[in-house]
C-alpha cells in the first residue's frame, strides 16, 4: 500500500485540517492568552524578586597576610564598589556591597563555596614590592564587578606604594599592582569563559527553555494522542482509512498539530522574549538606576537559539509519534489519562535531569541522559546552555535522536495502522502487537 | 468478470475469518454480499481496500491486484459511521474529496449537487453533530461517491434510514449503476438485497455457500412458495398445519407459504379448497432471498433483528412459532 501512496499531498491535506481545527477553536485562543500571560509573568519575575530583595547586599572578603594592606585594600574596594549613582537619594540609598577583611583565608574560601560571599580578594605584597591581587569568584575577568575591582587593585597599589616611601629619601620605582581573576565556573562561549551575568542569564533562559520544551511535549503530545483517539471513538477513522494511508494520516496529524502548537508557542514566546530583552530597562524604570543590571538575555547567542530550535523540534516529533501510537491503542479519549501517565513520567525524568544539569550537575547520569532519547532533548539542551560542550557531543546527540525518531516513526506507523484495524475494540497488548505485525 | 475474489484466506490468530473465499462480481452490477455477523464480509472489504493483507489468494479488479490500484478506484461506506462532529458538512466533503485527489472546486461542486439531490442543501454549512443520524449517513454516502469511484463498497448502507431516505438511496444506487459503477453492499435486510441486486454471494464462516445471479439461485433451489388469500380469513394460521408447508408469513395482500422441497403447489390448493375455504388469490412464487439464505446458512442473517421499515412481520414455522 505504501508504494501506491506517496506522502504528499494527503499528509499535507490532513495537516492543514488538523491545524485549522485546532487554531480556530475557542479553547485554543483562550489557552493561548492565558499561557501568554503566565509566561510574561514569569519573564518579569526576576524584577519582582529584585524589588523584594532591594536590601540584599553582596559581600566580598579581603584576605591579606599584611594587616595594613588588608585595611587599605578593604577601604579602596569599598569606595570603588559603593559609589552612589547619580540621582540616587543619599538618605535612602544603601551600599550594595559589604567589603570585609578576613584574617583566615581558609574560612573566606569556605564562605565562597557556601555562597555566603560573592568573592574573595586575596591581596599580597610580593618580594619585589609589587602588590598582587587575585579575585576568586564565580565570574570572569570581563564582568563589570571584576573590572571595578581591577581598578581598585590599581588604587591599592598606588596607596601601598605611597605609604611605604621613606620621608626625604630616594623614591622606589612604582610597579602597578597585578590583578587577575580566578573564575570558578566552567561555562564558555567559543572558548571564552562566560562572566557571571552571562552565566546567570543562561541558567535563567535554560530553565525557561526546558520548561517550555516540557510543556510543549506533554501538552501538544496529548493533543496528538487525543486527536487520534477521538477519530477512533467517533468512527471517523473508518472513513479516513479508505481515503488516506495510516502513514499519511500519522504524518499529517503530527505536522498539523505540531504546527498549531508552534503557533501557540510563538504567540507566547515572542512577547515573553521581548520582555526579557528589555528587563534591564523595565527594572531601571521600576526600581531605579542602581538596579538595572543588564538584560538577562545577554548569554543568548544564535548558535544557542539554533540548538534550542533543533532540540525543540526533534523532541516534539519524537514524543508526538509516541503519543500518536498511544492514541491509536485506546478506544476512547478517556483511557488516555491512564495510559499517558508513564510517558509523562518519562518526560518528567528528562525535565528534572535537565534542571539538575542547569544547576551545574555533571554526574554520569546527566552525561548519559544527554545522549539518550527521549531524555536527550531536555538534558543536552540544558548542558548546552550552562556548560562547555564539544560540538561533536551535540552532533552525536542529534544523530542518535534522529535515528531514534526514524525507528519510532516506523513503529508508531504500524501501531497506528493496528489501532485502525482494531478500532471500536478494547484491544489487549497481544492483539495489538499481532495487528501491528499484520498492518 | 471485473472484481475477482480469488480463493482468499485470512486468519486472525487461531480464527479463520476467510477460508478460501471465491466469487466474481461483474462490472456495472449491483451486488449483494450477504452473511451473518462474523461471516467475513468486512474483512473481505478491507482486503479489497488494501487495509488488510490476505494470507493466501488475491483480489483483482479488471485483472490487476487491488494493491496496484489507485486509492480513488474505491469508494467505501463503512458499517461504523462517523464524521468530524464539529466540522461543517461541506468542508468535510471537500476534505474527503481532496484526499481522493479531487480539486477543492470540483469537490465542492459535486458535494453541493449530491446534497441537493439528497434534499439537504441547507445543511452544507452546518456542523455534522447538528444533523440527524439519517442525514449524517447520507453525508457519509456522499463522501464515499464524491470522487466517482469505479467500485463502491458499502457495509450495511441501509441501517438507520427511514423509508423516505431508503428510497433516495436506492435511486442513487440505480443511477450509479446506470453510470457504469459497480456497487457491492452487505446487508442483513434481505428484502433490500432482493429488490436491488442482480447477483449475490452468501458467505458463512468465511466460505461461499451460494453465489451467482439471483434468478439462477432461485431456480436452482428446490424450494417453492405460494401466495394465498382467503375470503373472510385475513390471517389463516391453520394453513401452516397443511402437509408440505414449512412456514407461513401473513401479509396484507395474502399469506406466503414456504413449501417443503418436492411439495406440489397444486396439492396445497386442493387441500385448502377441501377445507371449504374460498380462495381469492393463488400464486406460485419463487423462494425469497431470505429463504435461500436460511436454506444455505441455516439461520437468519441477523439474530439481532435489524428490521427493514417495510418488512416487519415475522414468519411462522410449521409449529406456529414466530
Amino acid at each position: 500500500m505504501a508504494g501506491r501512496d506517496p506522502l504528499l499531498p494527503n499528509a499535507w491535506i490532513v495537516a492543514r485540517r488538523e491545524y485549522r481545527d485546532r487554531v480556530r477553536s475557542p479553547l485554543f485562543l483562550a489557552s493561548t492568552v492565558v499561557l501568554m500571560g503566565l509566561a510574561m509573568l514569569v519573564a518579569i519575575a526576576p524584577i519582582g524578586i529584585r524589588y523584594f530583595d532591594r536590601q540584599t547586599i553582596t559581600r566580598l572578603a579581603v584576605v591579606s597576610d599584611d594587616p595594613d594592606l588588608a585595611v587599605r585594600a578593604t577601604a579602596v574596594a569599598d569606595s570603588v564598589l559603593n559609589q552612589r549613582p547619580d540621582g540616587a537619594d543619599p538618605a535612602s540609598w544603601e551600599k550594595p556591597y559589604v567589603v570585609e577583611a578576613s584574617e583566615d583565608r581558609a574560612a573566606a574560601e569556605g564562605a565562597l563555596s557556601a555562597g555566603e560571599v560573592a568573592g574573595v580578594m586575596i591581596v599580597q605584597r610580593l618580594t619585589s614590592g609589587q602588590v598582587d591581587v587575585t579575585l576568586r569568584a564565580n565570574e570572569s575577568a570581563g564582568s563589570a564587578r571584576a573590572q571595578l575591582l581591577g581598578l581598585a587593585a590599581f588604587s591599592i597599589g598606588i596607596l601601598d606604594w605611597t605609604s611605604r616611601q621613606p620621608s626625604g629619601g630616594a623614591v622606589d620605582p612604582f610597579i602597578p599592582a597585578a590583578f587577575r581573576v580566578e573564575a570558578l565556573n566552567t561555562a564558555t562561549e567559543a572558548g571564552r569563559p562566560l562572566d557571571a551575568q552571562e552565566t546567570a542569564s543562561r541558567a535563567f533562559l535554560g530553565i525557561i527553555f526546558v520548561v517550555l520544551l516540557f510543556i510543549t511535549v506533554v501538552i501538544y503530545g496529548m493533543w496528538v494522542a487525543t486527536g487520534v483517539a477521538s477519530e477512533k471513538s467517533s468512527r471517523v477513522m473508518e472513513l479516513m482509512i479508505s481515503a488516506a494511508s495510516p502513514r499519511q494520516m500519522l504524518t499529517g496529524k503530527v505536522v498539523g498539530i505540531g504546527a498549531a502548537g508552534l503557533s501557540q508557542y510563538v504567540a507566547i514566546a515572542v512577547p515573553t522574549l521581548i520582555l526579557i530583552a528589555f528587563q534591564d530597562r523595565i527594572a531601571e524604570a521600576v526600581l531605579g538606576p542602581s538596579w538595572a543590571e543588564g538584560a538577562p538575555i545577554v548569554g543568548l547567542s544564535p548558535s544557542l537559539l539554533a540548538g534550542y530550535g533543533v532540540f525543540f523540534l526533534l523532541g516534539f516529533v519524537l514524543f508526538a509519534l509516541i503519543y500518536a501510537a498511544m492514541g491509536a491503542f485506546v478506544s476512547r479519549p478517556d483511557d488516555l489519562q491512564t495510559l499517558s501517565l508513564p510517558l509523562s513520567l518519562v518526560a518528567t525524568i528528562g525535565y528534572l535531569t535537565a534542571i539538575v544539569a542547569l544547576g551545574g550537575g555533571q554526574g554520569l547520569w546527566v552525561t548519559v541522559a544527554s545522549f539518550l532519547p527521549p531524555f536527550s532533548p531536555f538534558v543536552m539542551l540544558a548542558r548546552l546552555m550552562v556548560s562547555a560542550i564539544e560540538p561533536w557531543q551535540v552532533l552525536l546527540s542529534i544523530g542518535i535522536l534522529l535515528a531514534s525518531i526514524a525507528v519510532v516513526a516506523v513503529a508508531a506507523s504500524r501501531m497506528y495502522a493496528a489501532g485502525v484495524l482494531l478500532y471500536g475494540q478494547r484491544p489487549g497488548v497481544r492483539a495489538f502487537i499481532a495487528a501491528a505485525r499484520k498492518a | 468478470m471485473s472484481l475477482e475474489i480469488d480463493h482468499v484466506t485470512k486468519r486472525f490468530g487461531t480464527t479463520t475469518a476467510l477460508d478460501g473465499l471465491a466469487f466474481d462480481v461483474a462490472r456495472g452490477e449491483v451486488f449483494g454480499f450477504l452473511g451473518a455477523n462474523g461471516a467475513g464480509k468486512t474483512t473481505t472489504m478491507r482486503i479489497c481496500l488494501g487495509i488488510l493483507r490476505a494470507d493466501a489468494g488475491e483480489i483483482r479488479w479488471e485483472g490487476r491486484p487491488t494493491g496496484e490500484l489507485p486509492r480513488r478506484t474505491w469508494g467505501y461506506l463503512p458499517e461504523e459511521r462517523g464524521l468530524y462532529p464539529r466540522m461543517g458538512v461541506l468542508d468535510q466533503l471537500v476534505y474527503y474529496g481532496s484526499l481522493y485527489g479531487e480539486t477543492p472546486d470540483r469537490a465542492r461542486r459535486e458535494a453541493v449537487a449530491w446534497l441537493t439531490r439528497f434534499q439537504i442543501p441547507d445543511y452544507a454549512g452546518r456542523r455534522a453533530e447538528e444533523l440527524s443520524k439519517g442525514n449524517q449517513q447520507k453525508v457519509q454516502f456522499i463522501a464515499a461517491v464524491l470522487h466517482g469511484p469505479e467500485v463502491l463498497l458499502m457495509d450495511e448502507p441501509f441501517t438507520g434510514l427511514d423509508p423516505v431516505n431508503l428510497v433516495l438511496l436506492r435511486e442513487a444506487f440505480m443511477e450509479l449503476r446506470d453510470r457504469g459503477r459497480t456497487l457491492i453492499f452487505s446487508t442483513h435486510q434481505m428484502e433490500m438485497a432482493e429488490a436491488m441486486c442482480e447477483s449475490v454471494a452468501i458467505v458463512d464462516h468465511g466460505r461461499l455457500v451460494a453465489g451467482g445471479r439471483m434468478r439462477d439461485l432461485k431456480r436452482a433451489s428446490g424450494r417453492r412458495s405460494v401466495r394465498l388469500a382467503l375470503d373472510g380469513d385475513p390471517v389463516p394460521t391453520w394453513l401452516v398445519d397443511l402437509s408440505g408447508v414449512e412456514s407461513l408469513r401473513p401479509g396484507a395482500g395474502g399469506s406466503e407459504l414456504e413449501l417443503m422441497p418436492g411439495t406440489d403447489p397444486a396439492a396445497i390448493l386442493s387441500a385448502v379448497l377441501a377445507r371449504g375455504a374460498t380462495v381469492t388469490r393463488f400464486e406460485v412464487v419463487e423462494p425469497s432471498l431470505e429463504a435461500l439464505f436460511m436454506e444455505h446458512v441455516g439461520r437468519p442473517a441477523d439474530d439481532e433483528a435489524i428490521v427493514a421499515p417495510d418488512v416487519a412481520i415475522p414468519a411462522l414455522d410449521a409449529r406456529g412459532a414466530a
